[in-house]
C-alpha cells in the first residue's frame, strides 16, 4: 500500500509542487495549509510522514512539530521541515522541536524524493 | 514536470503572489503610518519568503533572486537588527513593484523576462548594513522586543557550520556541538509560548485584525471564476424553468404537482442565493491597492494624506467589483489631486497638516453604498457655474438660479471634465463623466456633495449583483418588456377621461403634468417602431399607463399599454449583433417560455431624446416659479369640483369604513388613535363642492389639527398634491374659503382652515 505523506504549507503553489512530485513517485499525499489545519486532519487520519513549511500563519512548523511529538502516535513519525538558507538557526530550533530533518527551499524534485526515500524506506 | 502542469502551477503562483504583494504593500504602509500590528513584519516577510520559495521550485530564478535579497533585508528587519527607515520602506515598495512587473511579464509571455533589477538588489543589499545611529523612525512595536535575542542570533548567523550550503539534511547526522546554543534558544520559545517575540514562532501570535480572516481561510477553497460563472448561468436557467413549472402547476388541478412545484420554488430561491454568495467578494480586495496609490499620488503632489477605510468586508458580486475598480481609483486620485489641499494651505486654513481620505462601504436597502470623502477645500460651486456658462452649457440666467447641488452635478457632464482646470491642477486621464457612465452601466448612481473648506463626498450606489434583477414587466405594441426596477420612480395610471388633459403637447413634444412638473414623455410602442409614429394622437388613447423613470439624474415618463407584474428576471446578454441597439440591456425568458427584452432606460431615453428636453422644461418651469409656492392638497367633493387645502395643516390622509362611523351628540365621529375624531363633511363647510354620496363602503378623510384638536374632513376623493402657481388671498370671511389659487392652469378655491375651526367648534 502506498505510503501517505502530508504536506503543510500556507502557499498553495508550494503544496501543489510537493504534492505533484510525491504523487509522481507513488506516494499518497494529503495537504494542510498551516499547523492548526494539519493537527486537525492528523487527529482523524494519521500519515506516514510530514513535510512542513516553517513559516506559516496560525501555527508554524516548529510548533506543529512540538505538538505532534507530544502525541504518542506521532512520536516517531518522520517530520521534515522546509527551511531557507537565510535562516540557519531555524534548523537548530527544528532539531530542538523534534523534527527529523530539513530541506532548503527551493529544492529540486529529486532532492525531495531522496529525503523521503531515506525517512520512508520501502 | 510536464508543460501543462508547470503552466498550471505558474498560474497558481501568479494568483497567490499578486494577492500576497497587495497584502505586502498594505502592511508595509501600515508601518509607515504607525498603525502596524505585532504580526506586520512577519506577514511581510512571509509574502516574500513564499514567493521566493515557490518561484525557486518552479525554476523562476530571476524572481527567486530578487525575492531572496528582499527576504534577507526583511529578516534583519523583523529580527530587530535594523529599523524601518523611510529609505528601507521605499526600497521594499520598489521590491514589490519589481516582483509585480516580473510576474506580469511571466503572465504575459510565459517567461520571467530579463529586466535588470541589479540596482534594486544592490540597494536592498546596501540597506542590510546596520547604519549605526539611525533614528528608529517608525519601527513597529513588534520589532523591538526581539532585540534581546540579538546575542543568540548573532553567533547563530555566523555559524556556517550549520551546513547552510546543503540542500537537505537530517538532524541525526549532525554534530551535537550546536546543543548549547540550542538550549539558549529553546528556553524563551517554550516558555513564552504564543506571545514569544522570537521571529520564527511569533507567527503563532494572533494579529488582532486577522483572526476572522484566518478562520475563514481554514475552511476556504479556491474556485475558478469560470466555474462560478457557469454555475450562475445554470441557476439562471433553473430559475426560468422554475417559473415555467410554477405557472403551469398553478393553472392545473393537480395538488401534488403544485406542492412539489412550491418546494422547487423555495429550493431554487435558496440555491440562487447560495450561488450568488459564492460570487461575492469583499470590497477590501479592491481597496487593498489604495494605500499604495494614495501614498504615491500624495508624494507626487507634495501632499500629506491619511487613508481611512471602513467596511472592507462589505461584499459585492465580483463582476461589479471589477467594474467599479477603475472608477474608484480615479475618484481617489481626484480627491487627492483636487480635494485635499497642500500642507501649507491646510495649516493656513486651520486644519491638520495631514488630509483625511475616507473610503466607506456598507449595505443599504439591497444596494451597496460606497462613499469617498475628503476633508479638503470642497468645490467652489461658483467656479463650476462660471465654467459651465463659459462653455455654453448653461445660460448665465440658469446659472444664477441653479442650486449648488445642481451646479456640482455639472461636473459629471461630458466635456466639462474640465473640473480639473477649475481647481487648477493638471488633468489626469478620464473625466468624471466617464466615471459616472461606468457606474451607471452597472445600474449604479453617483452623487456629489461638497462644502467649501469642509470637504467633498462622493456617494456611489450600486446593486449587489447584475445577474438576477427585480424588474417590472410591461406590455407595449403586443410585446412584453422588462424594465429594471432600479430606474423606476413611480407608476401613474391615466384613465381615458383624464388623458385628454393629462398629456399635453409642448413644442410638439408630449409632456405630462405630474404634481406641477412637466415630465417629457416617450411612447414605448412608437419609440420601438411597433406602431407607426404618426398613428393617432396621445389624446386618443383610452387608458394609459405612465411609468416615471429615472436616467442620468433626470426623470421622464414612458407610456405603455399595460403594466403586468414585477419579477426577478435573469439577465441574458444579447448577441453581439444587437450591441448597437442601445435601448436594450439584454433579454430574459418569461415564465411562459417567451423571450422579453430588457429595456436600457438610459439608452431608451437618449433615443427618445427626452433627457435634454427635461433640462429645457425644468429651466422653463423654474422661470415661472412664483415667489411664494405653497404645497396644496387637492380634494374633490361630491360633484367632482376641486378644492385646495394648504398641505402644511394636513396631518394625515385616512380611509375609514363607513360602518365605523358613530354618532355623538348628533355629530359624526370615529375612534381614531385612542381618541375620538369628529368628522365634518366638506360640503357642510363649502356647499359648492356638493355632498359626498354614501354609496361607498368607506370614506376618505383628511385629518388635520387646529387649536390643539384633530378634525377629520370628509371628502369625496383626494386627488393630488400640487404646488400653487400663483393666487390671491382674502380675509377669512366665515365662508370657509380663503381665496383662490391657480393650479394646473385652473382656478381652484383655497380652503380656509381657520374658518373650519370655528365651524367645527
Amino acid at each position: 500500500m502506498a505510503k501517505t505523506i502530508m504536506t503543510v504549507d500556507d502557499a498553495l503553489t508550494m503544496r501543489k509542487v510537493i504534492s505533484f512530485t510525491l504523487k509522481g513517485a507513488g506516494y499518497d499525499v494529503v495537504e494542510a495549509q498551516d499547523g492548526v489545519a494539519a493537527l486537525g486532519a492528523l487527529r482523524s487520519k494519521p500519515v506516514d510522514a510530514i513535510i512542513s513549511d516553517v513559516n506559516m500563519p496560525n501555527m508554524d512548523g516548529l510548533e506543529l512539530t512540538r505538538q505532534l511529538r507530544q502525541i504518542p502516535a506521532f512520536s516517531r513519525t518522520p517530520i521534515i521541515l522546509l527551511t531557507t538558507e537565510s535562516d540557519p538557526e531555524i534548523k537548530n530550533r527544528g532539531r530542538a522541536a523534534g523534527a527529523t530533518g530539513w530541506i532548503v527551499k527551493p529544492f529540486q524534485p529529486d532532492q525531495l524524493l531522496a529525503v523521503m526515500s531515506r525517512v520512508l524506506p520501502a | 514536470m510536464d508543460v501543462s502542469l508547470q503552466q498550471q502551477l505558474i498560474a497558481d503562483l501568479l494568483v497567490e503572489s499578486f494577492e500576497g504583494l497587495d497584502r505586502y504593500d498594505h502592511e508595509l504602509l501600515s508601518i509607515e503610518s504607525d498603525t502596524a500590528g505585532p504580526d506586520t513584519l512577519n506577514v511581510i516577510f512571509r509574502v516574500i519568503h513564499t514567493i521566493k520559495g515557490t518561484a525557486g521550485c518552479l525554476g523562476l530564478s530571476h524572481i527567486q533572486r530578487v525575492a531572496h535579497t528582499g527576504e534577507n533585508l526583511l529578516d534583519l528587519l523583523r529580527g530587530g537588527g535594523i529599523h524601518a527607515t523611510p529609505d528601507i520602506i521605499g526600497a521594499l515598495l520598489k521590491l514589490s513593484d519589481a516582483l509585480r512587473s516580473m510576474l506580469r511579464t511571466l503572465e504575459a509571455s510565459g517567461s520571467e523576462g530579463d529586466a535588470d533589477h541589479s540596482t534594486l538588489i544592490d540597494l536592498l543589499d546596501r540597506l542590510q548594513e546596520p547604519l549605526g545611529e539611525v533614528e528608529p523612525v517608525t519601527a513597529p512595536q513588534s520589532a523591538s522586543p526581539v532585540a534581546k535575542e540579538e546575542p543568540i542570533r548573532a553567533p547563530a548567523r555566523a555559524m556556517p557550520a550549520m551546513s547552510s550550503g546543503e540542500a537537505y539534511g537530517f538532524f541525526d547526522d549532525e554534530p551535537a556541538s550546536v546543543a548549547p546554543a540550542l538550549e539558549m534558544v529553546r528556553a524563551p520559545v517554550v516558555e513564552m509560548a504564543p506571545t514569544s517575540a522570537a521571529p520564527a514562532t511569533s507567527d503563532v501570535a494572533h494579529n488582532p485584525d486577522q483572526p476572522v480572516r484566518s478562520a475563514a481561510e481554514d475552511s476556504a477553497i479556491r474556485v475558478d471564476v469560470a466555474h462560478l460563472d457557469r454555475l450562475m448561468n445554470l441557476v439562471g436557467e433553473l430559475v426560468l424553468a422554475r417559473n415555467q413549472i410554477l405557472q403551469k402547476a398553478s393553472l392545473g388541478q393537480d395538488t401534488t404537482l403544485l406542492s412539489a412545484a412550491q418546494r422547487l420554488n423555495v429550493i431554487t430561491t435558496e440555491l440562487q442565493e447560495g450561488v450568488m454568495k459564492t460570487r461575492m467578494q469583499p470590497i477590501g480586495n479592491v481597496w487593498a491597492r489604495f494605500p499604495r496609490i494614495v501614498r504615491d499620488v500624495a508624494i507626487d503632489l507634495g501632499k500629506k494624506v491619511r487613508l481611512f477605510m471602513e467596511g472592507k468586508d462589505t461584499e459585492l458580486d465580483r463582476t461589479i467589483i471589477e467594474a467599479i475598480k477603475d472608477p474608484l481609483i480615479h475618484i481617489v486620485r481626484n480627491a487627492i489631486d483636487h480635494g485635499i489641499e497642500s500642507p501649507e494651505k491646510r495649516l493656513a486654513a486651520g486644519k491638520a497638516e495631514e488630509g483625511a481620505l475616507v473610503l466607506r462601504a456598507f449595505h443599504e436597502g439591497g444596494q451597496v453604498i460606497i462613499e469617498i470623502a475628503d476633508d479638503g477645500a470642497g468645490i467652489h460651486a461658483e467656479k463650476v457655474r462660471a465654467r459651465a456658462v463659459r462653455d455654453g452649457r448653461i445660460t448665465p440666467d440658469q446659472a444664477a438660479r441653479m442650486s449648488d447641488r445642481d451646479a456640482f452635478a455639472l461636473i459629471f457632464l461630458p466635456g466639462l471634465s474640465t473640473a480639473e482646470k477649475i481647481t487648477n491642477v493638471s488633468g489626469r486621464g478620464v473625466g468624471m463623466d466617464v466615471v459616472k457612465t461606468n457606474i451607471e452601466r452597472i445600474g449604479g448612481s453617483i452623487e456629489l456633495r461638497s462644502e467649501m473648506r469642509v470637504g467633498t463626498t462622493l456617494r456611489i450606489k450600486i446593486p449587489l449583483t447584475l445577474a438576477i434583477i427585480p424588474a417590472l414587466i410591461v406590455t407595449a405594441g403586443g410585446e412584453r418588456f422588462a424594465i429594471p426596477q432600479v430606474s423606476l420612480v413611480e407608476l401613474v395610471h391615466i384613465d381615458g377621461s383624464e388623458s385628454g388633459h393629462g398629456i399635453e403637447s409642448l413644442y410638439g413634444a408630449p409632456v405630462f403634468r405630474l404634481r406641477e412638473r412637466l415630465l417629457p414623455l416617450a411612447m414605448l410602442d412608437r419609440e420601438l417602431g411597433l406602431v407607426p409614429a404618426t398613428e393617432g394622437e396621445s389624446a386618443d388613447r383610452k387608458d394609459s399607463n405612465l411609468i416615471v423613470l429615472q436616467a442620468d439624474g433626470k426623470q421622464f415618463g414612458l407610456v405603455v399599454d399595460d403594466i403586468n407584474d414585477t419579477q426577478e428576471i435573469v439577465v441574458k446578454p444579447l448577441s453581439k449583433l444587437f450591441r448597437t441597439l442601445n435601448c436594450y440591456a439584454g433579454a430574459t425568458i418569461m415564465g411562459d417560455g417567451q423571450v422579453a427584452l430588457i429595456l436600457d432606460v438610459l439608452g431608451l431615453a437618449q433615443r427618445a431624446s427626452v433627457l435634454s428636453e427635461t433640462e429645457k422644461h425644468a429651466g422653463a418651469s423654474s422661470t415661472t416659479a412664483a415667489v411664494i409656492r405653497e404645497k396644496l392638497l387637492l380634494v374633490e367633493g361630491g360633484t367632482g369640483s376641486k378644492l385646495a387645502i394648504p398641505l402644511r395643516v394636513v396631518d394625515r390622509l385616512e380611509e375609514f369604513e363607513r360602518s365605523s362611523i358613530e354618532y355623538s351628540a348628533g355629530r359624526q365621529v370615529v375612534q381614531y388613535r385612542g381618541g375620538v375624531l369628529p368628522l365634518v363633511p366638506l360640503s357642510q363647510l363649502v356647499p359648492s363642492v356638493g355632498e359626498v354620496g354614501n354609496t361607498t363602503d368607506s370614506v376618505h378623510v383628511v385629518v388635520y389639527s387646529t387649536g390643539g384638536r384633530s378634525i377629520g374632513l370628509v371628502v369625496g376623493q383626494v386627488s393630488d398634491i400640487v404646488e400653487e402657481e400663483s393666487g390671491s388671498r382674502g380675509e377669512p370671511d366665515g365662508t370657509g374659503l380663503l381665496g383662490t389659487a391657480i393650479i394646473q392652469g385652473k382656478v381652484v378655491d383655497l380652503f380656509d382652515p381657520v374658518g373650519l375651526h370655528s365651524v367645527a367648534s
